[in-house]
């Protein structure tokens, strides 16, 4: 394998590894906000709010992983 | 059953047409630019072996002429929309406060508040943002160019390196000859890393501006805080990293997914035209409504939380407990 796409390999594996665990987590802040969402419809604005701010902590990992990604893929680093 | 009968003749006409065309109209390999390609250099002239990028003098990018596009349509519906304004609105003032006051519900919802200091940028950006991946969507956008030489082709497969980004949309059935790349006229501006990263500056530092207006200097204790103890000292810490973060964040996260979609959009357009795009088409419509909503909505929701006092989380349990 050449350099070239051992590079390729490390860009496909840094963004496909990176995307399990945020995925996981994304689904898991919303459906908690949607079940809280259903018992305690009051609640709702704020349940939001935080909904969304869960959503951006959760998703941070795999933007870094895919600013490694591309760092790796356009041979940056 | 009648509906199965439907798709199944749409799938057998696609796929005549398919192979059809495809013996008509040979295909090329597609290529797909990360960043905007110049279409011309103002004061300065055009790299002859790298087309799309200038040498000198400032270029003029196929995103920059749809960002002017997008500025142009929002400024001129608002000026058309409320140049009138009346109270009991008609016609065209009726959908642009449909607009308004939908999005202005739902960021009272965030932050009662405040929400008169907040709304303007983050409704400004909701409709920017959402025009701009709408546009980028418009067929023939990221399809109808012009041919630029390209002498760089012949050797970009024995360097190995920059051809990933020496790239050319070959969308069929708009080909150009061998040795020619096709340069869009029009590409989402969303799809242009300038864009968003200049969104996401503007938006960290409106947030600490925010910040250090509802709190005085007291809004710096969050980063740096010795009062308390060496935990929230290693607290203060990740939270400033965190606001840095935030800007890598934004920027990317509607990057990535406007630019994820079009390379979807096109990679499926070149395996099977005709039908497999459009399930996905409709998905990146519903992205991009949804990338606009939610760097909206995290804007205001981070611009509410740098107004909290430090520990304000507490006082306002105990209320609650309080009023119970």
């Amino acid at each position: 394998m050449t350099d070239e796409g051992l590079r390729f390999v490390a860009m496909a594996l840094a963004i496909g590894l990176g995307a399990i665990g945020p995925g996981a987590g994304i689904g898991v802040v919303f459906s908690g906000a949607l079940q809280a969402m259903g018992r305690n419809p009051e609640a709702e604005g704020m349940l939001r709010t935080y909904m969304f701010l869960g959503f951006a902590l959760a998703e941070v990992p795999f933007i870094l992983s895919l600013v490694f990604g591309l760092l790796i893929g356009f041979s940056i680093i | 059953m009648r509906m199965r009968n439907a798709v199944l003749v749409a799938l057998a006409i696609g796929a005549v047409m398919y192979f059809g065309l495809g013996l008509v109209f040979p295909r090329e390999d597609l290529h797909i630019s990360v960043k905007a390609e110049a279409l011309m250099c103002i004061g300065g002239a055009m790299d002859a072996a790298h087309p799309g990028e200038c040498v000198s003098g400032f270029p003029i990018t196929n995103s920059l002429v749809t960002t002017i596009i997008v500025d142009l349509l929002l400024v001129l519906t608002v000026v058309f929309g409320v140049r009138r304004a009346q109270m009991v609105p008609r016609g065209f003032q009726n959908f642009i406060e449909l607009v308004v006051g939908t999005f202005y519900d739902f960021a009272v919802g965030v932050d009662k508040k405040n929400v008169a200091k907040f709304f303007p940028f983050a409704a400004t950006a909701f409709l920017l943002i959402i025009l701009s991946n709408l546009l980028g969507l418009i067929p023939g956008a990221g399809s109808i160019g012009m041919c630029q030489p390209y002498a760089h082709a012949a050797t970009a497969g024995a360097e190995g390196e920059g051809k990933h980004t020496e790239s050319v949309y070959a969308n069929w059935p708009l080909v150009c000859d061998a040795g020619e790349k096709l340069i869009p006229y029009l590409r989402a501006p969303s799809a242009d890393l300038n864009m968003t990263l200049a969104l996401g500056l503007i938006s960290v530092v409106l947030i600490q501006y925010f910040g250090l207006k509802a709190l005085g200097w007291e809004y710096l204790v969050r980063f740096f805080n010795f009062r308390e103890g060496p935990m929230f000292t290693v607290i203060g810490i990740i939270e400033l990293i965190s606001e840095f973060i935030r800007i890598v964040s934004f920027a990317f996260r509607l990057f990535g997914n406007i630019f994820a979609g079009e390379v979807v959009l096109v990679v499926l357009a070149s395996l099977f035209p005709y039908m497999l795009p459009l399930p996905f088409y409709a998905f990146e419509v519903f992205v991009a409504a949804m990338q606009a909503i939610i760097f909206s909505v995290l804007t205001l929701v981070f611009m509410s939380m740098a107004t909290q006092a430090h520990g304000g989380g507490h006082e306002e349990a105990e209320h609650g407990a309080a009023a119970h």
